[in-house]
């Protein structure tokens, strides 16, 4: 009995341990060129200043600014994943496992301010989420030419 | 009604992605990199895919053949991973000789000892497989399984190994032992003939097929989106007609 239930729990934890190691897998993909850069400039998007942020000032995190700031870029990059230059208007299956792990880690970060634990690397992976959906986005729009628009022009034009 | 119309959905879904993951592996020609994932994937297909159905439609899914045949296989598809996971282990021991003979060893004696305890197990209770014995001698498979895959795992991040491929395969084959384990754990705890126990019986139905479904695609998206670290070999038609003088071949 006490051997079972020490397995159930051994297991369900490397069973989300597991889950954790596959979408940080995914997220460790290496692009040819920093294409998030352009994303970023062209959508005003403010995870890359939150990340800085919290390397350069080892001080006390703005906590609901940054939980802001995040939802929001969370918001536009996903609308952008789905439309911009995408033929298919859909998530791909590791976009859709990307999605809901940031949503799991965004909770988790949430329940950690409330029993008033750091919440800081939860913040750092969520901006690591956000930064592979913008190089997604920009490899995208990089690789599609829309006439005589750059891939910020045809950002601004969606 | 839904739970069987559910069930077979699973079923089919499960097995048109092995087969579609054994295709890409045989057109793309990468059976020859990974002649083990593609032997594991086969053997799905065969049991699963085949043997199962077969005896399912022969002798019907409440009979003891069918019965039998299942949790048999069950074991013996445990045992193949088993395997798979010690062809890893020899991926990401590739580059350090010295820790792969004592490696060898200690798998290969592991891999016995699982065989001959399981072995032992089923044929003290071959007739009365049935009972709460076969959950418990799965958790205890799966769960062997699992730990050694975690061992693996661990091990990879000690030697830093920049294989992201063989992380993600291990990844995989982790969720496909995980959530199992979890399961037959949870069928054993709980009595017989209460609710509680038909919820965990219920949950089995998905539990099994879904992890299989995410160890698929973990593994779909390893072979095919990564990129590949491209080996170029050193052969003299290859190398610049001064540089070639000077390789001893």
């Amino acid at each position: 009995m006490i051997l079972a239930s020490l397995i159930l729990i051994v297991s369900t934890g490397l069973f989300l341990f597991y889950l954790q190691a596959t979408c940080q897998g995914i997220l460790r993909k290496q692009f040819e060129q920093e294409y998030f850069q352009s994303i970023v400039n062209a959508n005003r998007l403010e995870f890359p200043s939150v990340r800085r942020a919290l390397e350069d000032y080892d001080g006390p995190v703005d906590y609901s600014r940054f939980r802001m700031t995040l939802k929001c870029d969370f918001l536009a990059l996903t609308y952008l994943l789905k439309n911009a230059a995408n033929t298919n208007h859909r998530y791909t299956r590791e976009e859709r496992l990307l999605i809901l792990y940031f949503q799991a880690i965004y909770l988790f970060m949430v329940t950690r301010h409330a029993l008033r634990l750091q919440e800081k690397n939860a913040i750092m992976n969520l901006t690591a989420i956000l930064q592979y959906f913008a190089n997604v986005v920009g490899q995208r729009v990089n690789m599609v030419r829309f006439g005589n628009l750059a891939p910020s022009d045809y950002l601004l034009n969606l | 009604m839904i739970s069987n119309f559910l069930d077979s959905g699973f079923y089919y879904i499960v097995q048109g992605m092995v087969l579609g993951l054994l295709i890409f592996l045989i057109y793309k020609r990468l059976w020859k990199r990974l002649p083990s994932v593609t032997g594991y994937l086969f053997a799905l297909l065969l049991i699963d895919g085949v043997g199962r159905r077969y005896v399912f439609y022969h002798y019907g899914v409440a009979s003891h053949e069918y019965a039998y045949f299942y949790w048999l296989t069950d074991a013996a598809l445990a045992l193949g991973a088993f395997l798979l996971i010690c062809t890893f282990f020899q991926r990401a021991c590739a580059k350090d000789t010295k820790l792969w003979p004592f490696l060898r060893l200690f798998l290969v004696f592991v891999f016995f000892l699982v065989v001959g305890i399981s072995a032992l197990a089923l044929s003290q209770n071959y007739a009365n497989l049935f009972t709460r014995f076969i959950y418990e001698f799965n958790q205890n498979l799966y769960f062997t399984c699992l730990v050694l895959n975690t061992l693996l795992y661990v091990m990879m991040q000690q030697i830093e190994t920049a294989d992201d491929e063989l992380n993600l395969l291990v990844c995989g084959l982790g969720l496909q032992f995980a959530g199992p384990a979890a399961n037959f754990a949870l069928m054993f705890l709980t009595p017989d003939h209460t609710p509680a126990y038909e919820y965990a019986k219920l949950l089995f139905g998905f539990v099994g097929p879904l992890c299989t479904l995410g160890m698929l695609l973990t593994w779909f998206y390893a072979v095919s989106r990564l990129p590949k670290t491209v080996r170029v070999p050193a052969s003299k038609q290859l190398v610049p007609a001064m540089a070639a003088g000077r390789i001893e071949v």
